[in-house]
Protein backbone atom coordinates (compact mmCIF):
# COMPACT_ATOMS: atom_id res chain seq x y z
CA UNK A 1 0.00 0.00 0.00
CA UNK A 2 1.58 3.28 -0.31
CA UNK A 3 1.98 6.48 1.75
CA UNK A 4 -1.46 8.44 0.77
CA UNK A 5 -4.00 5.67 0.68
CA UNK A 6 -2.92 4.69 4.14
CA UNK A 7 -3.16 8.56 5.65
CA UNK A 8 -6.31 8.79 3.15
CA UNK A 9 -8.16 6.15 5.74
CA UNK A 10 -6.81 7.80 8.91
CA UNK A 11 -7.50 11.94 7.57
CA UNK A 12 -11.28 10.47 6.98
CA UNK A 13 -12.00 8.49 10.14
CA UNK A 14 -9.41 10.58 12.60
CA UNK A 15 -8.85 13.88 10.73
CA UNK A 16 -4.95 13.14 11.13
CA UNK A 17 -3.06 15.34 8.39
CA UNK A 18 -0.88 13.32 5.54
CA UNK A 19 2.63 14.80 6.60
CA UNK A 20 2.03 12.72 9.84
CA UNK A 21 2.99 10.07 7.51
CA UNK A 22 5.44 11.12 5.47
CA UNK A 23 8.45 9.71 5.48
CA UNK A 24 7.34 6.11 6.28
CA UNK A 25 6.77 3.23 4.12
CA UNK A 26 4.05 0.96 4.43
CA UNK A 27 3.48 -3.32 3.60
CA UNK A 28 0.47 -5.26 3.67
CA UNK A 29 0.32 -8.50 4.74
CA UNK A 30 -2.80 -10.66 5.08
CA UNK A 31 -4.92 -8.50 6.35
CA UNK A 32 -2.95 -5.80 8.67
CA UNK A 33 -0.61 -3.07 7.04
CA UNK A 34 2.58 -2.14 8.74
CA UNK A 35 4.41 0.97 9.29
CA UNK A 36 7.94 1.79 9.12
CA UNK A 37 10.48 4.52 8.55
CA UNK A 38 11.84 4.84 5.43
CA UNK A 39 15.45 3.63 5.05
CA UNK A 40 16.19 1.39 1.88
CA UNK A 41 15.56 -2.54 3.51
CA UNK A 42 18.72 -4.76 2.67
CA UNK A 43 17.66 -7.89 0.63
CA UNK A 44 17.39 -10.27 3.71
CA UNK A 45 13.85 -12.67 5.34
CA UNK A 46 12.27 -10.47 7.63
CA UNK A 47 9.67 -11.61 10.46
CA UNK A 48 8.09 -8.40 10.81
CA UNK A 49 9.00 -4.47 9.28
CA UNK A 50 8.21 -1.63 11.80
CA UNK A 51 4.68 -1.87 13.54
CA UNK A 52 1.49 -3.38 12.81
CA UNK A 53 -0.96 -0.31 12.58
CA UNK A 54 -4.16 -0.94 11.08
CA UNK A 55 -6.15 -4.56 10.69
CA UNK A 56 -8.49 -4.11 7.35
CA UNK A 57 -10.01 -7.23 7.83
CA UNK A 58 -13.41 -6.18 9.41
CA UNK A 59 -15.39 -3.07 8.49
CA UNK A 60 -14.43 -0.75 9.76
CA UNK A 61 -10.95 -1.13 9.21
CA UNK A 62 -9.62 -1.40 13.06
CA UNK A 63 -6.71 1.01 14.08
CA UNK A 64 -3.90 -1.23 16.44
CA UNK A 65 -3.24 0.68 20.05
CA UNK A 66 0.07 1.54 19.90
CA UNK A 67 -0.21 3.11 16.57
CA UNK A 68 -2.62 5.29 18.36
CA UNK A 69 -0.66 5.80 21.28
CA UNK A 70 1.93 7.51 18.53
CA UNK A 71 -0.51 8.78 15.73
CA UNK A 72 -3.71 9.74 17.79
CA UNK A 73 -1.95 12.82 19.03
CA UNK A 74 -2.27 14.11 15.49
CA UNK A 75 -6.30 13.27 15.11
CA UNK A 76 -8.75 16.18 15.04
CA UNK A 77 -12.02 13.77 14.90
CA UNK A 78 -13.86 10.65 16.60
CA UNK A 79 -12.11 11.27 20.14
CA UNK A 80 -13.46 10.46 23.82
CA UNK A 81 -11.78 12.47 26.74
CA UNK A 82 -11.95 10.24 29.58
CA UNK A 83 -12.38 11.67 33.52
CA UNK A 84 -10.05 10.16 36.82
CA UNK A 85 -12.62 7.13 37.20
CA UNK A 86 -13.51 6.93 33.51
CA UNK A 87 -9.76 6.70 32.31
CA UNK A 88 -9.19 3.60 35.20
CA UNK A 89 -12.20 1.68 33.30
CA UNK A 90 -10.55 2.20 30.70
CA UNK A 91 -7.34 0.84 31.54
CA UNK A 92 -8.74 -1.92 33.11
CA UNK A 93 -10.23 -3.18 29.49
CA UNK A 94 -13.98 -2.67 30.18
CA UNK A 95 -16.80 -0.97 28.68
CA UNK A 96 -18.11 2.85 29.65
CA UNK A 97 -21.10 4.51 29.19
CA UNK A 98 -20.44 7.97 27.42
CA UNK A 99 -22.66 10.73 26.42
CA UNK A 100 -21.91 11.87 22.92
CA UNK A 101 -23.14 11.89 19.35
CA UNK A 102 -19.90 10.39 18.06
CA UNK A 103 -20.05 8.83 14.73
CA UNK A 104 -20.21 4.70 15.70
CA UNK A 105 -16.89 2.92 15.11
CA UNK A 106 -13.09 3.15 16.70
CA UNK A 107 -11.86 6.15 18.37
CA UNK A 108 -8.69 7.41 20.10
CA UNK A 109 -9.56 7.68 23.84
CA UNK A 110 -7.52 9.86 25.37
CA UNK A 111 -7.19 11.16 29.63
CA UNK A 112 -4.85 14.39 30.40
CA UNK A 113 -3.92 15.24 26.74
CA UNK A 114 -2.33 11.78 26.16
CA UNK A 115 -3.76 9.13 24.33
CA UNK A 116 -5.09 5.79 26.06
CA UNK A 117 -5.49 3.55 22.80
CA UNK A 118 -8.26 2.65 20.98
CA UNK A 119 -12.29 2.26 22.26
CA UNK A 120 -14.77 1.36 20.35
CA UNK A 121 -17.95 3.56 19.85
CA UNK A 122 -21.37 2.72 19.28
CA UNK A 123 -25.16 3.33 21.25
CA UNK A 124 -23.43 5.29 24.21
CA UNK A 125 -20.80 3.31 24.99
CA UNK A 126 -17.15 3.04 24.35
CA UNK A 127 -15.55 -0.77 24.59
CA UNK A 128 -12.13 -0.75 25.58
CA UNK A 129 -9.83 -2.52 23.26
CA UNK A 130 -6.86 -2.61 25.06
CA UNK A 131 -4.45 -5.48 24.54
CA UNK A 132 -4.83 -7.64 27.48
CA UNK A 133 -1.07 -7.25 28.58
CA UNK A 134 -1.26 -3.50 28.07
CA UNK A 135 -4.29 -3.42 30.52
CA UNK A 136 -4.07 -2.83 34.60
CA UNK A 137 -5.59 -5.10 37.16
CA UNK A 138 -8.36 -3.19 38.84
CA UNK A 139 -7.35 -2.54 42.78
CA UNK A 140 -10.95 -2.53 44.45
CA UNK B 1 33.70 -18.02 41.88
CA UNK B 2 36.40 -18.47 43.80
CA UNK B 3 38.60 -18.59 40.49
CA UNK B 4 37.96 -15.06 40.32
CA UNK B 5 39.43 -14.12 42.93
CA UNK B 6 43.00 -12.45 41.68
CA UNK B 7 41.04 -10.41 38.78
CA UNK B 8 37.93 -8.71 40.99
CA UNK B 9 39.19 -5.79 42.97
CA UNK B 10 38.67 -6.10 46.75
CA UNK B 11 36.75 -10.08 46.24
CA UNK B 12 35.93 -9.78 49.72
CA UNK B 13 33.69 -6.04 49.30
CA UNK B 14 32.28 -8.51 45.77
CA UNK B 15 31.43 -11.40 47.94
CA UNK B 16 29.15 -9.03 50.24
CA UNK B 17 27.65 -7.18 47.84
CA UNK B 18 26.38 -10.26 46.18
CA UNK B 19 23.58 -10.98 48.64
CA UNK B 20 22.29 -7.35 48.61
CA UNK B 21 19.05 -6.98 46.44
CA UNK B 22 19.57 -4.53 43.01
CA UNK B 23 17.10 -1.62 42.29
CA UNK B 24 14.95 -1.74 39.91
CA UNK B 25 15.79 0.82 37.05
CA UNK B 26 14.26 2.16 34.23
CA UNK B 27 14.79 3.79 31.07
CA UNK B 28 12.26 6.98 29.79
CA UNK B 29 11.22 6.07 26.54
CA UNK B 30 11.72 9.76 24.72
CA UNK B 31 10.11 8.13 21.44
CA UNK B 32 6.58 8.59 23.92
CA UNK B 33 7.36 10.95 27.01
CA UNK B 34 9.33 14.26 27.66
CA UNK B 35 11.82 13.64 30.32
CA UNK B 36 10.85 16.23 32.23
CA UNK B 37 6.88 15.67 32.07
CA UNK B 38 8.09 11.52 33.05
CA UNK B 39 9.87 13.28 36.05
CA UNK B 40 6.84 15.17 37.25
CA UNK B 41 4.21 12.21 36.48
CA UNK B 42 6.47 10.56 39.23
CA UNK B 43 6.70 13.09 41.64
CA UNK B 44 2.61 13.08 41.54
CA UNK B 45 2.50 9.16 42.11
CA UNK B 46 4.77 9.80 44.94
CA UNK B 47 7.65 7.06 43.30
CA UNK B 48 11.08 7.74 44.38
CA UNK B 49 13.47 8.19 41.70
CA UNK B 50 16.91 8.86 41.03
CA UNK B 51 19.10 9.76 37.88
CA UNK B 52 22.33 7.78 37.23
CA UNK B 53 25.13 9.60 37.20
CA UNK B 54 25.81 8.72 33.45
CA UNK B 55 22.97 8.41 31.88
CA UNK B 56 20.24 11.34 31.78
CA UNK B 57 17.56 8.89 30.84
CA UNK B 58 18.42 6.17 33.15
CA UNK B 59 16.70 6.09 36.82
CA UNK B 60 16.49 3.90 39.91
CA UNK B 61 12.91 3.69 40.98
CA UNK B 62 11.67 3.23 44.68
CA UNK B 63 9.30 0.82 44.12
CA UNK B 64 8.07 -2.96 44.13
CA UNK B 65 6.76 -3.49 40.82
CA UNK B 66 8.05 -0.94 38.36
CA UNK B 67 6.28 -2.98 35.33
CA UNK B 68 2.87 -2.28 36.89
CA UNK B 69 3.48 1.06 36.72
CA UNK B 70 0.83 3.00 33.97
CA UNK B 71 4.17 4.99 32.72
CA UNK B 72 5.56 1.32 31.73
CA UNK B 73 2.04 -0.09 30.43
CA UNK B 74 1.52 3.02 28.15
CA UNK B 75 5.69 2.65 27.02
CA UNK B 76 6.81 5.79 28.55
CA UNK B 77 9.00 4.17 30.78
CA UNK B 78 11.22 0.56 30.00
CA UNK B 79 12.07 -1.76 32.85
CA UNK B 80 15.91 -2.46 32.09
CA UNK B 81 19.12 -3.20 33.90
CA UNK B 82 21.30 -0.27 34.65
CA UNK B 83 24.55 -1.65 32.74
CA UNK B 84 21.93 -2.65 29.90
CA UNK B 85 21.95 0.68 28.67
CA UNK B 86 25.91 0.98 28.70
CA UNK B 87 26.15 -0.82 24.76
CA UNK B 88 23.86 1.07 23.10
CA UNK B 89 25.26 4.45 24.89
CA UNK B 90 28.88 3.43 23.36
CA UNK B 91 27.36 1.77 19.99
CA UNK B 92 26.31 5.65 19.30
CA UNK B 93 24.25 5.42 16.64
CA UNK B 94 22.90 8.10 14.51
CA UNK B 95 19.51 8.87 13.13
CA UNK B 96 19.40 7.79 9.57
CA UNK B 97 22.50 4.68 9.74
CA UNK B 98 21.28 1.38 9.46
CA UNK B 99 22.20 -0.35 12.54
CA UNK B 100 22.18 -4.57 13.24
CA UNK B 101 21.58 -5.90 16.75
CA UNK B 102 22.67 -9.76 16.11
CA UNK B 103 21.14 -10.76 19.45
CA UNK B 104 17.87 -8.99 20.09
CA UNK B 105 15.42 -10.73 22.11
CA UNK B 106 13.49 -9.18 24.33
CA UNK B 107 14.17 -5.99 22.89
CA UNK B 108 15.78 -3.61 25.60
CA UNK B 109 18.96 -2.48 23.79
CA UNK B 110 17.24 -2.30 20.20
CA UNK B 111 14.44 0.25 21.74
CA UNK B 112 16.99 2.14 23.22
CA UNK B 113 19.15 2.22 19.77
CA UNK B 114 16.06 3.27 17.96
CA UNK B 115 14.95 6.04 20.55
CA UNK B 116 18.50 7.07 20.34
CA UNK B 117 18.05 7.32 16.57
CA UNK B 118 14.67 9.36 16.86
CA UNK B 119 12.98 6.27 15.21
CA UNK B 120 14.73 7.30 11.95
CA UNK B 121 17.17 4.97 9.92
CA UNK B 122 16.71 1.28 10.57
CA UNK B 123 17.46 -1.16 13.08
CA UNK B 124 17.59 -4.92 12.30
CA UNK B 125 16.95 -6.96 15.31
CA UNK B 126 17.68 -10.39 14.96
CA UNK B 127 16.92 -13.35 17.07
CA UNK B 128 16.93 -16.48 15.74
CA UNK B 129 14.58 -18.25 18.82
CA UNK B 130 10.84 -18.23 18.12
CA UNK B 131 9.77 -18.02 21.42
CA UNK B 132 11.73 -15.00 22.30
CA UNK B 133 10.36 -13.22 19.22
CA UNK B 134 7.12 -12.28 21.05
CA UNK B 135 8.83 -10.26 23.91
CA UNK B 136 10.57 -8.59 21.55
CA UNK B 137 8.00 -7.78 19.63
CA UNK B 138 6.06 -6.46 22.05
CA UNK B 139 8.78 -4.35 23.29
CA UNK B 140 8.61 -2.41 20.08
CA UNK B 141 5.05 -2.18 19.77
CA UNK B 142 4.54 -0.83 23.49
CA UNK B 143 7.41 1.49 23.09
CA UNK B 144 6.59 3.13 19.84
CA UNK B 145 8.75 1.76 17.87
CA UNK B 146 8.71 2.65 13.88
CA UNK B 147 12.53 1.91 12.46
CA UNK B 148 13.05 -1.71 13.48
CA UNK B 149 12.89 -4.79 11.07
CA UNK B 150 12.94 -8.44 12.69
CA UNK B 151 14.95 -11.51 11.34
CA UNK B 152 15.55 -14.60 12.20
CA UNK B 153 18.61 -15.98 11.22
CA UNK B 154 21.38 -17.80 13.82
CA UNK B 155 23.77 -14.87 13.95
CA UNK B 156 27.11 -16.61 13.31
CA UNK B 157 25.05 -17.28 9.40
CA UNK B 158 23.26 -13.93 9.38
CA UNK B 159 23.53 -13.65 5.62
CA UNK B 160 24.82 -10.03 4.36
CA UNK B 161 24.82 -6.55 4.94
CA UNK B 162 27.32 -3.20 5.65
CA UNK B 163 26.37 -1.84 9.03
CA UNK B 164 27.46 1.50 10.18
CA UNK B 165 27.18 -0.19 13.56
CA UNK B 166 26.16 -3.78 14.88
CA UNK B 167 25.75 -4.59 18.67
CA UNK B 168 26.49 -8.22 19.71
CA UNK B 169 25.29 -9.17 23.10
CA UNK B 170 26.07 -12.09 23.44
CA UNK B 171 24.38 -15.15 24.85
CA UNK B 172 26.93 -16.17 28.27
CA UNK B 173 26.55 -17.32 31.62
CA UNK B 174 24.92 -14.27 33.38
CA UNK B 175 27.04 -14.61 36.59
CA UNK B 176 26.60 -10.72 36.40
CA UNK B 177 22.74 -11.10 37.30
CA UNK B 178 23.26 -12.60 40.76
CA UNK B 179 21.97 -10.16 42.54
CA UNK B 180 18.50 -11.22 40.55
CA UNK B 181 18.82 -14.64 40.64
CA UNK B 182 21.11 -16.28 43.73
CA UNK B 183 22.47 -19.40 42.71
CA UNK B 184 23.69 -18.25 39.17
CA UNK B 185 27.50 -17.87 40.06
CA UNK B 186 27.30 -21.48 42.02
CA UNK B 187 26.49 -23.44 39.36
CA UNK B 188 28.66 -21.17 36.54
CA UNK B 189 31.95 -23.27 35.49
CA UNK B 190 34.96 -23.15 33.24
CA UNK B 191 33.50 -25.88 30.75
CA UNK B 192 30.24 -24.60 30.16
CA UNK B 193 32.19 -21.06 29.87
CA UNK B 194 34.14 -22.66 27.28
CA UNK B 195 31.46 -24.26 25.54
CA UNK B 196 29.18 -20.79 25.00
CA UNK B 197 32.88 -19.20 23.67
CA UNK B 198 32.42 -21.39 20.85
CA UNK B 199 29.37 -19.43 19.87
CA UNK B 200 30.30 -16.09 20.95
CA UNK B 201 33.57 -16.23 19.05
CA UNK B 202 31.29 -17.41 15.99
CA UNK B 203 28.65 -14.47 16.64
CA UNK B 204 31.61 -11.51 17.12
CA UNK B 205 33.70 -12.97 14.12
CA UNK B 206 30.31 -12.80 11.60
CA UNK B 207 29.02 -9.44 13.42
CA UNK B 208 33.03 -7.74 12.06
CA UNK B 209 31.95 -9.43 8.98
CA UNK B 210 29.11 -7.68 8.70
CA UNK B 211 30.01 -3.90 9.87
CA UNK B 212 31.30 -1.63 7.11
CA UNK B 213 35.25 -0.61 7.23
CA UNK B 214 35.85 1.87 10.31
CA UNK B 215 32.37 0.38 11.22
CA UNK B 216 31.51 0.20 15.31
CA UNK B 217 31.27 -3.31 16.36
CA UNK B 218 30.29 -4.05 20.83
CA UNK B 219 30.23 -6.64 22.28
CA UNK B 220 28.72 -7.17 25.67
CA UNK B 221 27.95 -10.17 28.13
CA UNK B 222 26.94 -9.68 31.60
CA UNK B 223 29.69 -12.61 32.82
CA UNK B 224 33.06 -12.11 34.81
CA UNK B 225 34.15 -15.29 32.59
CA UNK B 226 37.25 -14.41 30.75
CA UNK B 227 36.29 -17.44 28.61
CA UNK B 228 33.70 -15.32 27.46
CA UNK B 229 34.89 -12.11 27.63
CA UNK B 230 38.78 -10.76 26.36
CA UNK B 231 39.40 -14.18 24.98
CA UNK B 232 36.72 -14.05 22.64
CA UNK B 233 37.67 -10.58 21.33
CA UNK B 234 41.15 -11.67 21.30
CA UNK B 235 39.34 -13.85 18.44
CA UNK B 236 38.93 -10.58 15.62
CA UNK B 237 41.73 -8.40 16.62
CA UNK B 238 43.34 -9.12 13.40
CA UNK B 239 40.15 -7.24 11.46
CA UNK B 240 39.58 -4.93 14.40
CA UNK B 241 41.21 -2.46 16.70
CA UNK B 242 39.71 -2.42 20.46
CA UNK B 243 38.90 1.66 21.42
CA UNK B 244 39.41 2.79 25.39
CA UNK B 245 36.24 3.05 26.94
CA UNK B 246 35.34 5.01 29.48
CA UNK B 247 32.05 6.78 30.86
CA UNK B 248 32.00 9.81 32.96
CA UNK B 249 30.12 8.89 35.97
CA UNK B 250 30.28 5.23 35.77
CA UNK B 251 33.55 3.72 37.56
CA UNK B 252 34.97 0.43 35.05
CA UNK B 253 37.90 -1.71 35.73
CA UNK B 254 40.21 -2.49 32.54
CA UNK B 255 40.20 -5.38 30.71
CA UNK B 256 42.21 -8.23 31.68
CA UNK B 257 45.24 -9.28 30.11
CA UNK B 258 46.57 -12.32 32.12
CA UNK B 259 44.48 -15.47 32.95
CA UNK B 260 45.30 -19.23 33.92
CA UNK B 261 48.83 -18.32 33.16
CA UNK B 262 48.89 -17.16 30.18
CA UNK B 263 49.60 -13.73 29.12
CA UNK B 264 46.75 -12.39 26.38
CA UNK B 265 47.43 -8.84 24.16
CA UNK B 266 47.59 -5.59 26.19
CA UNK B 267 45.31 -3.42 23.93
CA UNK B 268 42.66 -6.36 25.83
CA UNK B 269 42.98 -3.60 29.14
CA UNK B 270 41.09 -1.21 26.65
CA UNK B 271 38.07 -3.19 27.66
CA UNK B 272 35.85 -2.38 30.38
CA UNK B 273 34.57 -4.48 33.12
CA UNK B 274 32.32 -3.27 35.52
CA UNK B 275 31.62 -5.04 39.13
CA UNK B 276 28.56 -4.78 41.62
CA UNK B 277 30.45 -3.68 44.49
CA UNK B 278 31.99 -0.84 42.30
CA UNK B 279 28.88 1.18 40.78
CA UNK B 280 26.22 -0.95 43.14
CA UNK B 281 25.02 -2.40 40.31
CA UNK B 282 24.74 -5.87 38.47
CA UNK B 283 28.33 -7.24 36.67
CA UNK B 284 29.02 -6.66 33.23
CA UNK B 285 31.93 -6.90 30.29
CA UNK B 286 31.97 -4.79 27.17
CA UNK B 287 34.18 -4.32 24.30
CA UNK B 288 34.51 -1.41 21.90
CA UNK B 289 35.96 -2.38 18.22
CA UNK B 290 36.51 -0.39 14.97
CA UNK B 291 36.94 -2.46 12.13
CA UNK B 292 39.80 -1.75 9.93
C1 LIG C 1 21.74 -11.54 26.42
S1 LIG C 1 20.34 -11.95 25.45
C2 LIG C 1 20.01 -10.47 24.56
C3 LIG C 1 19.35 -9.36 25.35
C4 LIG C 1 18.93 -8.20 24.48
N1 LIG C 1 20.06 -7.70 23.70
C5 LIG C 1 18.33 -7.06 25.27
O1 LIG C 1 19.03 -6.10 25.58
O2 LIG C 1 17.12 -7.09 25.56
C6 LIG C 1 21.00 -13.02 24.22
C7 LIG C 1 20.05 -13.41 23.12
O3 LIG C 1 20.77 -14.11 22.10
C8 LIG C 1 19.93 -15.06 21.55
N2 LIG C 1 20.72 -16.09 20.84
C9 LIG C 1 21.02 -17.34 21.22
N3 LIG C 1 21.71 -17.99 20.26
C10 LIG C 1 21.89 -17.10 19.25
C11 LIG C 1 22.48 -17.18 17.96
N4 LIG C 1 23.08 -18.29 17.54
N5 LIG C 1 22.42 -16.08 17.16
C12 LIG C 1 21.83 -14.95 17.59
N6 LIG C 1 21.23 -14.83 18.79
C13 LIG C 1 21.26 -15.89 19.61
C14 LIG C 1 19.15 -15.59 22.73
O4 LIG C 1 17.94 -16.22 22.30
C15 LIG C 1 18.91 -14.34 23.55
O5 LIG C 1 17.68 -13.75 23.22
Amino acid sequence: MNSSEVAGLWQSRFGIPEKAFAGYRFFRKAQSVWMISGSELPDLSYEALGMRIMNLKDRPWKPTTCALQILGKHATKNLVHLNDSQAMIFLEGKSLPIESNLEPGYVVVLYREEVLGCGLYSHGIVISQLPKERRTTSCS
Amino acid sequence: MERYRDIVPDFEAFKAVLHRPLFNCCRINTLKMERAKLLERLDEKGVGWKIFDWYPFGLKLDVESPGKLLENLLGYIHIQEELSMVPPLLLDPQPGEVVLDLCASPGSKTTQISQMMNNRGLVIANEPSLARLTPLRSNCERLGVLNVAITRYDGRNFPRGSFDRVLVDAPCSSEGRERRGPGILARSNRKRSLDLQKLQIGLLKNATRLAKPKGVVIYSTCTYAPEENELVVEKVLDDARLERISIPGLKDCPGITEWNGETMRDDLSNCARYYPHINDTGGFFVAKLIKN
